[in-house]
Order: C-alpha cells, then sequence, then structure tokens
C-alpha cells in the first residue's frame, strides 16, 4: 500500500470537489472515497489502485443512521454501519430482508466497520480481478479469465464480456425493496431506483460495477413504504458458513391477500455482475394462488436463462432450491 | 522345594527400618519408593498428573503479553521484506537501486536470475519501518520474462512439458507386490471397487507466519529469535549464515504461533534475516506476510490415487491393488502407501511422484498419512457397502490391533451408530436433509529418544526451575515440564517455574513426528525423581532417618523424626541450592497408539452443505500427563481433518501461472461455525506406563470418517477432497436424477 493523504471534507459538496473532476474512468491514482474502509483497504494492500487520497466521509456529520420517513417508508445514510441495522429489531416484516441481509455480512468486525454506501459499492471479490498480475478486463485487460479459467463462484446471469458476481448483501435485499440511491455529484442531487443504479459489464464501463462517476457520492438510500403486511427474507448460502460471501443469496419480499398472491420481489444475489431480479419468476408469482406448485414453478423459472460456466453449474440447483426455500418459509406455499 | 514368591511393586522397593515401639527399637520392612527407578507415581496417587490442568503460560497469552519471535522488537532494528515471483516460472531482472535510494532503505537485492517455482522470493529489502520496507519493494525495478512451467498434471506429463528436475517430470515409480498373486486374490473375492480417490495440496496455515528476528550488531555474539520446531536445530544455520561458531549463537523460542511440521529449520526468511544482520551489523526482523506462507513455506502433498479392492462374502480384505500419485511441487512429495491400517491379504502398488513448479511439500502432521487414510477408509467403506455389511462390523474383520476393536465399539456407541438407521445400506436424496455417521481410524508410531537433558534447581529460598532448551508449540509442553517437577516434589503447579526455548539450556529433540512428550517427560521425571533423592537425603539428616523414609507432600516432609514445611526443608540446603540433571528414561516412553474416530453429519438435500454435527475421538497416549492438553491436541487436530475434509484447497490458474489461493479469503479454513460438538476422549484402556506424544494421530483419520458419513447419509460417494457444497449438490442432484 502506497503513502496517501486523508481528507476530511466537513460537507458532501467538499467532498464531491475533493474527487477528481477529469471525465473518464478513475485512474490507479485519482482519490477515492473512504467510507468504512473494509474494501478498499483490500483493494489498497493488492495494490489494485494507489490514489494519492482517500475522501473520509466518516468526517461528514448526517450519512450515518437510518430512520423511518413520515410516511412509513425507511431513510437510511450511506455512512450507517451494517451493525445498526442488524440490531434494529424493528426491521421486522417487509423490512427483514434488510435486517438479514446486513447479519449475513462478513464478521461482527467487519460489520461494526463497514457502511450500507460502502457494502453497495464494493468492488468484485473474483480471485482474477483482486490478483495484482492478472491483468482481467474488469482492470483494463482484454480478457475475462474467469470464463475460460476456475469460475465456481462467477456469474450464471448477466455474464459477458465480465463474469463477476456483484458481492453486496445489501444489495439485492434493497433492490428487493424497490429502494432509491440518492447520488451526489457537482451539478448536485440526482436520484434513481438503486436497481438502475448497478451496469452490467455489457451495459455501463466494464470498469466498475454501477453507475457512480469518480466525483459522485452514493448519500442516501431511500426505502418507499412497503405495503401493509408484506413480509420478507434474506437467504444466503456461503460455501463457509462461519464467514464468507455468498455463493447464491435470495431477497424476497411477498404479500398475501387471502389466497392469493398480492405482490412478490425476488432478486438473487452472488449470480450475477448486478443484484438480479428474477423477473420469470416474478410475473409467474404476480396475483396468482398460492400453493406448493407455484412455488415449485416460481424456483424453476428463477434459474430460466442462466448460462452456467464450466464451474459453476451447481448455482442452478442452489438457485432453485434457495428460491423455493424462501417462498416457502414466507407463505407462498399455502399455510403449513 | 517350595518358596514364597517375592512381592512385587513397580517403582517401590522394600527396605528394613528401625521403628521405636514403645520405647523399644524395633526393625521392621517397610515399601518405599524406589528413588533409583524413575517411574511417575501411581496414577491414583497424582494430584497434577493425569489431571486436567489449565496451561501455565495461558493468563500470558490471553493477555498479550507472550513475546513471539513477530513481536520482538529491538534498538535499531531493520526490517525486512521479500518480493514473491507472482508467475510459475520466470527469468528475473531487478534493478535494486531506487529501492536503495528510497527512504530508510538500507538494503536491496535480487535472489535469484530464474525461479524455480511459484511464488519463490526474487528480492529482499530491509528498512528502517515495514512501511519503509515496502515502499522500497515497491521501488524494486522488476522485469519478468515468463518461461514454460508445469502447475498442474496435464501440464507435467504432457508431451515436450519443460522439466522440473533433470530427470523428468513423473519420478521413477517404486513397485512391490506379486501381479498374479493379487489377481488370483481377487478372483475370491465377492465384492470388488475400483475407484479414484483424489486430495488436495493442503496448507499448515500457521497463525504466527514463518520468521526469524537476528540480534547481532557486530562481535562475537548473536542472539537468535525463531518461530520454529527446534530451538536447538537453529543455532548451526544461523551462525553459518553470520559468520560465527555455533557456540556464539542463541536461538530463543519463547511462544510459537503453530508448525504443524512446516518451521524444522532456520528455513528462507531466517537465513535472509541472518545475512543482513551480518551485513548491516544490526537487527534484522524477517516474517513472511502470509502470501509467502502460502506459496513459498511448504505443504501437504496432493494425491491422485487410483484403488481397486475386494473381499470375500465374510468381509475379509482379500486383494487391493493401487497406483498412487504424489503431487509435492518441486518435491517429491509424501504418502504412507496402501493398504494403509488395515490388512489386505495379498497387495499390490505403485508409487510415483509427478513434479511442478509449486514450492516443494514438506512435513505436515502425519505426512502422508491423511491422503492414505482418506483413500483407504473410504474403499473401506464402499467395499462394507458393497457387501451390504455394518460399516464397524466390515472394519473389525479387517483390523489387528486388539485397541482397535474396542476402540470401534466405543466410538460407535458414543456417536450412537447402534441406533442409527443406515447401519447396513446408506439414506437416501429424498427430502431436505440426511444424517450419516462414519468411521475411521489410525495408528502412529511415536516414541521418544534419548536426546534431552532436563535441569532442575531448587534454591534455598524455596523456587524450584526445570529448565530445557525444548520448545512449547502451543501444545503444552511448559505446562507439564513445571507439572512433573511439582507431582514429584509435592509443589504446587505454581511453585515450579518452568523455563525452556533456549538453545543454551539442555539439548532437546525438534517438535515432529510426535516425539516431543515420549522424549521430553521421561528426561523431566528423571530429574524430579533425583532431586526427591536430593532432598530426601537433607531431611533424613535432618530427621536421623533412611532417605526412603522422607515423603514429600504439600506440606512440605515429613518422615518418622518429624515434619518440615518446605520453606524449612529447603533451608537446609546450601547457599547455592541443589541442582540435578535428568536424561532420557526407556521406560517411560511409549510407541503405538491407537485412535478411532467417527462424525456424524447432517447434509442439506437442498444445498450440498455437509454440517459436521458431532466428532468423536479415543485416542490412547500411554501415560496421560496433561488431560486438558491431551484433549485441545485432539480437538485440533479434528479441526484441521474437518477443514481439510470440507474446505481447505490449493487453486493455481495453469494457464496464466498464477496463485489463486494465497490468502485466508481464498483459501477457507473452518471457522467458528463449522466446528461441531467435539468428543475428544483419552483412551483410559491404555494402561501403559510410559508417554506417548499425540500431535499427529487424531489428524488422521478424520476426513476419511466424514466422506463415509455423508455416504452413509443419503448415498452419494464423494471421492475427491474438498466436499464443498458444489461437488456434494451436483452428486445428490445426478442420484436424484438417476
Amino acid at each position: 500500500m502506497r503513502s496517501f493523504r486523508i481528507l476530511t471534507p466537513r460537507d458532501v459538496a467538499t467532498a464531491v470537489d475533493q474527487l477528481p473532476a477529469t471525465r473518464g474512468p478513475a485512474t490507479r491514482e485519482d482519490a477515492r472515497v473512504l467510507a468504512g474502509g473494509q474494501d478498499i483497504l483490500t483493494e489498497l494492500k493488492h495494490d489494485l489502485i494507489a490514489p494519492e487520497a482517500l475522501v473520509d466521509l466518516s468526517s461528514i456529520a448526517g450519512l450515518e443512521g437510518h430512520e423511518r420517513t413520515p410516511d412509513g417508508g425507511l431513510r437510511i445514510g450511506a455512512m450507517t454501519r451494517l451493525v445498526d441495522l442488524e440490531r434494529d429489531a424493528s426491521l421486522a416484516g417487509a423490512f427483514a430482508v434488510l435486517r438479514e441481509a446486513a447479519a449475513s455480512v462478513a464478521s461482527p468486525q467487519i460489520r461494526t466497520q463497514a457502511t450500507v454506501g460502502g457494502n453497495l459499492c464494493q468492488r468484485p471479490r473474483c480471485a482474477y480481478y483482486r490478483h495484482s498480475h492478472a491483468p482481467c478486463i474488469k482492470k483494463g485487460g482484454s480478457e475475462c479469465f474467469a470464463a475460460t479459467g476456475h469460475n465456481k463462484y462467477n456469474a450464471i446471469f448477466g455474464g459477458g464480456p465480465s463474469y463477476i458476481v456483484h458481492p453486496s448483501d445489501l444489495a439485492p435485499a434493497l433492490v428487493a425493496l424497490n429502494a432509491e440511491a440518492v447520488v451526489v455529484g457537482p451539478r448536485g442531487e440526482r436520484r434513481m431506483p438503486l436497481e438502475n443504479f448497478f451496469t452490467l459489464p455489457s451495459e455501463g464501463s466494464i470498469l466498475r460495477e454501477n453507475v457512480l462517476g469518480k466525483n459522485e457520492v452514493l448519500s442516501e438510500l431511500i426505502v418507499p413504504k412497503p405495503a401493509d403486511g408484506t413480509v420478507s427474507t434474506y437467504l444466503k448460502f456461503r460455501e463457509r458458513e462461519s464467514y464468507d460471501f455468498a455463493l447464491v443469496a435470495v431477497a424476497c419480499t411477498l404479500r398475501i391477500d387471502g389466497s392469493k398472491l398480492a405482490s412478490a420481489s425476488l432478486v438473487l444475489g452472488g449470480v450475477a455482475p448486478i443484484p438480479w431480479r428474477a423477473t420469470r419468476a416474478e410475473v409467474l408469482l404476480a396475483n396468482a394462488e398460492v400453493g406448493v406448485d407455484l412455488v415449485r414453478r416460481a424456483a424453476q423459472a428463477s434459474i430460466e436463462g442462466a448460462a452456467p460456466l464450466s464451474e459453476n453449474g451447481y448455482k442452478l440447483p442452489l438457485t432453485r432450491n434457495l428460491v423455493w426455500k424462501a417462498l416457502t418459509a414466507l407463505g407462498a406455499g399455502g399455510a403449513r | 522345594m517350595s518358596f514364597m514368591q517375592e512381592e512385587k511393586r513397580p517403582g517401590k522397593k522394600k527396605i528394613k527400618t528401625t521403628r521405636v515401639v514403645n520405647g523399644l527399637d524395633v526393625e521392621e520392612e517397610v515399601w518405599v519408593d524406589d528413588l533409583e527407578a524413575p517411574l511417575f507415581k501411581p496414577r491414583e496417587e497424582c494430584r497434577l498428573l493425569g489431571t486436567r490442568m489449565k496451561r501455565v503460560d495461558g493468563p500470558a497469552k490471553l493477555t498479550g503479553a507472550a513475546e513471539y519471535t513477530s513481536d520482538v522488537r529491538l534498538e535499531g532494528m531493520l526490517y525486512a521484506k521479500v518480493l514473491l515471483c507472482p508467475f510459475g516460472r520466470a527469468k528475473v531482472k531487478i534493478d535494486a537501486a531506487p529501492a536503495l535510494a528510497s527512504k530508510g532503505c538500507v538494503h536491496a537485492r535480487q535472489l535469484v536470475d530464474e525461479t524455480k517455482y511459484l511464488g519463490q522470493p526474487v528480492a529482499v529489502v530491509a528498512a528502517a519501518t515495514p512501511e519503509l520496507a515496502e515502499d522500497a519493494l515497491r521501488a524494486l525495478v522488476v522485469e519478468y520474462e515468463p518461461l514454460p512451467w508445469v502447475l498442474d498434471r496435464g501440464q507435467a506429463l504432457a508431451e515436450g512439458a519443460p522439466e522440473v528436475r533433470s530427470r523428468g517430470n513423473l519420478g521413477r515409480p517404486t513397485e512391490d507386490g506379486d501381479a498374479g498373486e493379487v489377481e488370483a486374490a481377487f478372483a475370491q473375492c465377492a465384492v470388488v471397487v475400483e475407484q479414484e480417490y483424489s486430495v488436495p495440496v493442503q496448507h499448515h496455515v500457521c497463525l504466527e507466519t514463518h520468521g526469524t528476528v537476528v540480534d547481532y550488531r557486530g562481535g562475537e555474539d548473536a542472539i537468535v529469535y525463531c518461530s520454529t520446531q527446534s530451538t536447538h536445530g537453529i543455532v548451526g544455520d544461523a551462525a553459518e549464515s553470520l559468520g560465527l561458531r555455533k557456540a556464539q549463537v542463541r536461538g530463543i523460542v519463547q511462544h510459537m504461533g503453530g508448525g504443524f511440521g512446516s518451521k524444522f529449520g532456520l528455513e528462507r526468511a531466517g537465513t535472509l534475516a541472518c545475512e543482513i544482520s551480518r551485513e548491516q551489523k544490526r537487527p534484522v526482523h524477517l516474517m513472511w506476510n502470509r502470501e509467502a506462507e502460502f506459496l513459498t513455506s511448504g505443504n501437504r502433498t496432493g494425491a491422485w490415487q487410483r484403488v481397486k479392492a475386494g473381499a470375500n462374502k465374510d468381509g475379509r480384505m482379500l486383494a487391493m491393488s493401487s497406483d498412487v500419485e504424489r503431487y509435492g511441487g518441486i518435491g517429491g512429495g509424501s504418502h504412507a502407501g496402501l493398504p494403509y491400517l488395515y490388512s489386505v491379504e495379498k497387495s499390490l502398488r505403485k508409487h510415483a511422484s509427478v513434479y511442478m513448479h509449486l514450492d516443494t511439500n514438506c512435513a505436515m502432521r502425519a505426512p502422508g498419512h491423511p491422503q492414505a487414510s482418506f483413500a483407504m477408509e473410504s474403499v473401506v467403506d464402499e467395499l462394507a457397502a458393497g457387501l451390504g455389511m455394518d460399516a464397524v462390523e466390515f472394519r473389525k474383520r479387517n483390523l489387528n490391533s486388539p485397541a482397535h476393536l474396542r476402540q470401534l465399539d466405543r466410538v460407535a456407541e458414543l456417536i450412537g451408530w447402534n441406533e442409527h438407521p443406515n447401519r447396513t445400506a446408506p439414506g437416501s436424496v429424498d427430502g431436505f436433509e440426511a444424517v450419516g455417521i462414519g468411521f475411521g481410524c489410525s495408528r502412529w508410531g511415536v516414541g521418544g529418544s534419548p536426546v534431552c537433558q532436563v535441569d532442575v534447581r531448587v534454591m534455598n529460598d524455596g523456587s524450584v526451575t526445570a529448565e530445557v532448551g525444548s520448545q512449547d508449540l502451543g501444545t503444552g509442553t511448559r505446562t507439564y515440564l513445571a507439572a512433573i517437577v511439582a507431582e514429584e516434589l509435592g509443589r504446587p503447579l505454581d511453585g515450579v517455574q518452568a523455563r525452556l526455548g533456549d538453545s543454551r539450556m539442555g539439548n532437546a529433540n525438534g517438535s515432529g513426528g510426535s516425539t516431543t512428550t515420549p522424549s521430553l517427560a521421561p528426561a523431566v521425571q528423571d530429574a524430579a525423581r533425583q532431586m526427591r533423592g536430593v532432598l530426601s537425603v537433607a531431611a533424613a539428616e535432618h530427621f536421623g532417618c533412611a532417605p526412603e523414609e522422607v515423603v514429600l507432600d504439600p506440606d512440605g516432609a515429613r518422615a518418622p523424626g518429624g515434619k518440615l514445611t518446605w520453606l524449612e526443608l529447603c533451608a537446609l540446603l546450601p547457599p547455592e541450592g541443589a541442582s540435578v540433571r535428568g536424561t532420557w528414561q526407556s521406560d517411560l516412553a511409549v510407541s503405538g497408539v491407537a485412535c478411532t474416530q467417527a462424525a456424524r453429519v447432517r447434509v442439506d438435500l437442498l444445498t450440498g452443505r455437509v454440517k459436521v454435527e458431532k466428532m468423536v475421538c479415543l485416542q490412547e497416549c500411554g501415560r496421560p500427563l496433561n488431560r486438558l492438553a491431551l484433549e485441545s491436541q485432539i480437538r485440533g487436530a479434528m479441526t484441521q481433518a474437518l477443514s481439510y475434509a470440507l474446505l481447505e484447497e490449493r487453486r493455481v490458474d495453469p494457464q496464466l501461472g498464477i496463485a489463486l489461493s494465497a490468502d485466508l479469503e481464498t483459501y477457507k479454513i473452518a471457522g467458528s461455525l463449522e466446528i461441531p460438538e467435539f468428543v475428544a476422549l483419552v483412551d483410559d484402556d491404555d494402561l501403559r506406563e510410559g508417554v506417548a506424544g499425540v500431535g499427529e494421530p487424531p489428524v488422521i483419520p478424520g476426513a476419511g470418517a466424514i466422506a463415509n458419513a455423508v455416504f452413509n447419509a443419503c448415498g452419494v460417494r464423494l471421492r475427491h477432497l474438498p466436499l464443498t457444497p458444489d461437488k456434494v449438490l451436483n452428486a445428490i442432484e445426478e442420484r436424484k436424477s438417476s
């Protein structure tokens, strides 16, 4: 890790000013945002970046903490620590998915330090991307080595030309909750559905995983009020239970009205370069009669269109089974 | 003619003594301890030995007060760091001048022109702080010209492959057995299994990385702090690297953060530190980073094992043929051979090394044994299943040692085998989860050797020291060093100061092969017995009785003539106190310990997760010294075996020639949630009086037991470690669709 300056802006506008204003993707040396530091520290140590400065958001008041909005939604500051979501027992029902996702991240030590914004903006864990001597396409090279190399942990959806999976646990949960992202840049604030914040390698810049410009800061997340009676869950499956990223994760919210599914949202983690909405399953579930057959068909639909690589075919049954488990746990299979 | 058989009691003798009874001198015979025979006290008389003693250095370790090699900080010390070649093989050109010009850097040089394996150190720098040393490493101008490499079997054995060594990448096979006899024996078999089993390369993952701190400032003396398994073993190499004589170098190993076989010598980090210290005449600190620990500090040999085995309808194994390839990088690899442990009437085997451009294998906790055990326990289980025979019963028909037979019964009972529904046929993949039980056995030679010299001193203020230049790898050596002396002298455990980890102290062997305890403990007991003799003589002179009549107990000394407190007794000693030196006593060491394990797993049929719920281990160890430390050794071994079974695996990309698992994120080891209920039992049916070390035997059978439990649960046989969810789920899906 090279030496760097730490900048401590007092407000977001100053932070934006301290970030590089030049056009184009960030260079190795460009100043970067420092949130909880849990991801950027590993990027620094692996010499993937060597920024001349880090702009420390912890010096800005008001970015940390989460609260209910007057209309019953949720506002989450980007600097909110994961442990604060994990420990908030009021995050139940529709919001349980968020609390469970936060609790599933890494280890207690990391959750105490890591932030919501940092979790959403963290870089991929692909071993080729993380290797300083593998010039992969995510780092300006011309090839995705996972496509033909070791790809047990890589994407089954949305891959190409890069096959990374997005490592965030909060992303599928917040997308399932239809959260909005608030991004502050030199021309002020812009808002977008969090789902549109993330970009596929084939859509946005291959060098990043979201729409953030290099002088933009993700400042907060706004979760709209879920319909009354909505229930939710986050199922994360790890190779090592104690401490790991997801092989596959399922964020699911749904609302049952009588014998029908009034609404359902199903977003997968660990399977694609972005939080992956299982659209076909959602379509199948919408306004359908609850029942074991529905759950079985929805689970099967969740893996339709998947394109596994040489070592990750297991993610198909794993995804299907976890979706089945999540839907069943939330009652989509009928009363148990 | 008839005569009375002379009664014998171990460690005791009869003496004639005079008692005053009703004012009259009466001569009588009494049993006393035989001070010439350095046996441990009978088990039932012991206050400390054989109990559960907390480690004497536990508080220091918990509070951080214990100083490990990597903690050593000396005035004027330099921090050295190495650069590793990231490719399988390369020509290297380095301009060190910019590094030498960087702030705080005093030493920077290229180490090799051409590397031999992935991750070989190519340059070393030394600077005033660790951060400046990192800066100096980055300042090196390095050009790699990649050379063709072979990083997996396919590359190694391909036509025209670059040669790892001049005699080709496939070592000359060793073969033994008579093919004709084995073929004939197969013809007699009712069931034959022919399968392939593989184990990956496993790393030691020492919590403290390899490294050395050298305290040399010119002149004629040096102190070398080293994270090593052999305090005495590093002195010669350090002296040579420093340009000194052995007598001028002192090795210090106060606390040690794990070796598992990988730290017998000074190692590369140590010689580099000595060379820099010699040049700079300043102390040098050089600890491997985690990447170097994974790439250049040795590993457990990987293996591919093709096995054919057969048994008759009575469950006797009649024939086995095996073809084993060892993957030890640039080393030859190690494998204990098949058949392993079980007796097979006719066997034919072939072993060969396949060489690759990866760092050499080295000793690792029972070198070569877990690999062989995994294949053997798997094939034994497959034969039992093929016959529809109870897996415990089948094992008993093919094991010779009575210890294993009784251990299997007890372990089966403790794991719940007798109530388990899948005793003769496995469960199915229907439903959400399945529970299974599997077994494995091992045996370890251990035994001690006459190396250790233990000095016990008692000062006339009552203080006691026991010292020897051995080392405590975290296994409890320091604790029994104090406890054996305290037991013999009637002192509390904290009444004896144990000192070790200093090459100026008495000789001791390196800690490998589970030989530390059987080599050291007998010498400690010898010294303790001698010291008891010295104190008994002093007390006997005071009381006017025979030395043998003096009893040392927690109150001090008593004899027919009266009592002395401990302080009064020690005050009888001359001002310089008393000291004795103990040596090895063959009667106090045993060799050959049996171990039997069982694992109960829950397989999640939806995800492929293998959750080990419970593991039972029954381990012979001869005379147990400290049950808490023994149980801890057994638990640690089961943890390492579980981690080997479920998670651990070195990964490289053979095309790019790079390592993909050189950190603790990608090289996964078991964490707290992987740990099952452990039942770690010292086998108290082993009544031998000598002691044995058990660092190694309980690490051997665990992986086989777990894989067998997975099969037992759901009928899915997994023959390639580790049993990660992808493999398990694929196998479940395959079985469901067949």
